[in-house]
């Protein structure tokens, strides 16, 4: 009798849980208005960028969740049907969505265009690990296959040449509207470019230009744009668990240059930084991967203008750079 | 590759700690498999750990996180595992089957809890990956009290508890509650996974309720010392396995479970060694 | 006035639908050495179980020592030799000692301790079944026959008043079962232990049993073996050529 009572009380709970959320689902779908076309994107960059392209002549969703962890994220059914039904599927690039390939094989919908939006693009390797860029010549005890980094869009450079590919096939897609598309780009363009000056000119003057992570592989493309010496504790595959010896290293090496920061990214545990932190008695500091956003921040709005912003003043922050 | 001096590891807070935790928790997980491996339920810890992540998703629908997810957790897990008990008398199933239904009810309730609840986020996969190296001095005396309560209990019940796994029929005619000795045994798993799983991630609690018993089984000459032969293995499993993961740069957890199987397959050397011994 | 030890009033008992037990009336007084015996399926095991709180009752009552057997807690007083105890876990690590100890948790209150005067007893009756010298040898290495005596120990460790036994010669060869019969009829004859004992052996139990309660699903014959021998009812039943053999055995 009891585990009847129980099973349908576990049953109405989840009941009353699915139909409460369904609705939250519903919200997730920022609509701008109207028709037109209709475009799905994997990763928060992309998606906010072509919202900003389309304007009003389109609607954008954006395929992963607010809140969810990207690098684990599988497409479920009403996910695949979104994407055959809609005008344009804007990915990344093959390293940050391996799935996008399988997914696009298997939808027989001869109007969709696949966007590859990285594409054309320098990708660095991922050196991660919290050792210097290395040489492949010289260092034949790492001899792997090379991983790439796939977090492009934290060069603003790359940006730029995202928002252009998408700008093409959203142009391909509704030539009519092609003016309209371009001048949004154009702006778009040099909101980046402003950004980028922005970064260049509060990044000049530091007192440090170590970026300690405690994480995973994210900030490759930024430290390199900026000339900063990044470090992180595991590579780019986020499901990889830190060495105890890559930890106490990394405490070394924050305990000898003086660092006060020590870095984490927003929407993960930052357990693994804190514990860092704890043992140098640094401070944890995060900075936004941009990959997703969170559900209530997605909901006022935010864009990536703001995250990155916000990443600025962060990074300001723990370098400890002067403002001219 | 030895970038890091023995010594000098000891020196770090987070090594210490996990050695702390780490020690007190793989020894109580470890005393209490050797009664579920008996019973047959070696699979339990790995069965309610999947029914914490989806009490674990339960709670991050509802907006609950961290510590008061625990507000949920807690209760599902133990109210699961006497599920799995009441499965195993009234559905008239064996052990592993009932772990078996409960299990994948938890991982099925957990996914689709999560992917409407807005995905895997950082608190539920800390949870299923949580990391001996992060511990925190809140979190070693979470351990600490743990380790207290079922040390406590085992003790208190010990030879009631040996009694039901011998044979339920003859504990229960010598007057041994047995229905509540089934029933604290199983709470005291369910405690332990939920509370352990957050501190040393899946992976760990899982192999310690089952390796240690197991090996400590191929060689015990008493129940006693089966107890704690399976005690020490996993105290000493998870010391060496820490220091192991620094020499070698190796995932700690990984390592702390592979150097389990490198034990159990010395004692199956033992015991053949044994038997060769007695028949020559 | 001979003093009650087993009394069960219109006892039934029912598994899944079918009648397992129908209305058993029997009174089983101090001192008593009952066999139980009847065909296959006939109820004994399960009459046993409902004696010991092991079965659920669909109807009467049970009274053990003059306590109803829900209330009943003096465990102690009754020692239980299930039937095959198939070591379930030939791996399992208690030791002789270990196992026969247990028994001594029949007599104990919340926590149940074995204390350093109770290994004394168990010694004792370690001796007294002749497997001391096993005492530290794991169970599931014992032969059959070794086994079923350390459960005797662990069962008679207490000194209880009412030995209930389950088949406990099934798998014994016949010189351990002699020795095996004349072990629990000692302990009837020199310390007034009650014995409730069922077995297949409708023969052999009646050159010891002093009563006879033939059960098939309900109670057929019950008194002594005499009685039995001289009853008409149980010549129509076994037929007169059976029950000669069986009286006439020894």
């Amino acid at each position: 009798m009891k585990l009847w009572i129980k099973c349908s009380v576990i049953c109405a709970l989840l009941v009353f849980i699915v139909s409460g959320c369904a609705r939250q689902d519903e919200k997730n779908k920022r609509n701008t208005a109207g028709s037109g076309l209709r475009i799905v994107t994997t990763l928060f960059p992309l998606y906010d960028f072509s919202r900003a392209i389309i304007g009003d002549k389109g609607t954008v969703v954006m395929l992963v969740p607010p809140g969810m962890e990207p690098h684990s994220f599988e497409p479920r059914p009403d996910d695949v049907a979104r994407i055959s039904k809609s005008s344009l599927f804007i990915y990344t690039n093959r390293y940050m969505e391996p799935w996008a390939d399988r997914i696009v094989k298997g939808i027989a919908s001869p109007q969709l265009i696949v966007v590859n939006a990285g594409e054309g693009l320098t990708y660095l390797e991922s050196t991660g690990n919290a050792h210097e860029k290395h040489d492949h010549a010289e260092d034949h005890k790492h001899q792997h296959s090379a991983v790439y980094d796939p977090h492009v869009w934290l060069d603003f450079g790359n940006a730029v040449k995202m928002v252009a590919n998408i700008t093409k096939a959203i142009t391909a897609a509704d030539p009519g509207n092609r003016q309209y598309y371009e001048n949004n780009a154009a702006t778009l363009k040099k909101r980046l470019e402003d950004m980028d000056k922005r970064y260049s000119k509060g990044l000049a003057d530091c007192s440090s230009r170590l970026i300690m992570h405690g994480g995973h592989y994210t900030f490759g493309y930024m430290a390199h744009r900026y000339k900063l010496d990044y470090r992180s504790l595991s590579g780019v595959s986020s499901e990889s668990e830190p060495s105890a010896a890559k930890m106490a290293k990394m405490v070394r090496q924050i305990k000898t240059s003086g660092v006060r920061y020590l870095f984490a990214e927003e929407m993960l545990s930052p357990r693994i930084s804190e514990t860092i932190a704890t043992e140098t008695g640094a401070s944890v500091l995060k900075l936004h991967g941009a990959h997703n956003i969170a559900a209530d921040e997605f909901n006022k709005g935010t864009t990536f203008f703001d995250l990155m912003d916000g990443n600025l003043k962060v990074l300001q922050k723990g370098l400890g750079c002067r403002e001219k | 590759m030895q970038e890091v001096q023995l010594m000098e590891i000891f020196a770090y807070g987070f090594v210490q700690r996990a050695m702390l935790a780490g020690s007190l928790i793989s020894v109580l997980c470890s005393v209490l498999g050797v009664f579920l491996v008996l019973r047959r339920m070696s699979l339990i810890g790995d069965g309610l750990a999947h029914v914490t992540f989806g009490s674990a998703a339960m709670a991050l629908a509802m907006k609950l996180y961290s510590a008061s997810s625990l507000l949920i957790s807690i209760p599902v897990v133990l109210l699961s595992s006497l599920g799995i008990l009441k499965l195993t008398e009234k559905g008239r199933l064996s052990g592993d089957t009932a772990i078996g239904i409960v299990s994948a009810a938890g991982i099925a309730a957990g996914i689709i809890l999560a992917s409407i609840g807005g995905g895997y986020n950082v608190d539920l996969l800390s949870y299923l990956f949580g990391n001996i190296l992060s511990i925190t001095f809140e979190e070693v005396c979470i351990a600490v009290v743990l380790f207290v309560v079922v040390m406590v209990m085992l003790l208190l019940f010990y030879n009631d508890l040996v009694a039901v796994t011998l044979s339920e029929e003859l504990a229960k005619v010598s007057g041994v509650p047995t229905r509540l000795i089934s029933s604290v045994l199983v709470c005291l798993t369910a405690l332990s996974v939920v509370l352990a799983m957050k501190l040393v991630g899946i992976m760990l609690i899982t192999a310690l309720l089952v390796i240690p018993a197991a090996s400590a089984l191929q060689i015990a000459r008493s129940f006693k010392t089966c107890v704690l032969l399976a005690g020490m293995q996993g105290g000493v499993s998870v010391l060496a396995g820490i220091v192991i993961s620094f020499q070698f740069n190796l995932p700690t957890s990984a390592s702390v479970v592979v150097l389990n199987l490198a034990l159990f397959m010395v004692a199956c050397l033992v015991r053949r060694l044994r038997v060769t011994e007695s028949n020559s | 006035m001979p003093r009650e030890v087993v009394r069960t009033e219109n006892l039934s008992c029912s598994y899944t639908g079918s009648m397992v037990l129908d209305r058993i009336n029997v009174v089983v007084n101090a001192g008593d050495y009952v066999g139980v015996v009847g065909p296959n399926g006939s109820g004994k095991s399960t009459f046993i179980k409902a004696l010991l709180g092991l079965c659920s009752l669909s109807g009467g009552g049970i009274t053990l020592f003059g306590t109803p057997q829900a209330s009943f807690k003096e465990w102690g007083r009754i020692g239980y030799l299930p039937q095959s105890l198939a070591m379930q876990n030939a791996l399992f690590p208690a030791t002789v000692a270990e196992t026969v100890a247990l028994g001594l948790l029949s007599g104990k209150r919340f926590p149940r301790k074995i204390l350093s005067q109770d290994r004394d007893k168990v010694e004792q009756t370690l001796a007294l079944l002749g497997v001391d010298a096993l005492r530290n040898k794991l169970i599931g290495e014992l032969s059959g026959g070794q086994q079923q005596r350390v459960f005797l120990a662990r069962a008679l460790v207490n000194d209880p008043e009412l030995l209930i036994l389950d088949e406990p010669t099934a798998a014994l060869d016949p010189e351990t079962r002699e020795r095996f019969y004349g072990l629990i009829g000692d302990l009837n004859r020199t310390r007034g232990t009650t014995l409730l004992l069922v077995t297949h052996d409708t023969g052999v139990i009646g050159g010891y049993a002093s009563k006879m309660l033939y059960l098939d699903k309900s109670v057929l014959f019950y008194g002594s073996f005499d009685q039995f021998c001289h009853s008409s009812e149980m010549s129509a039943l076994f037929g007169s050529q059976s029950q000669h053999i069986i009286c006439h055995r020894h």
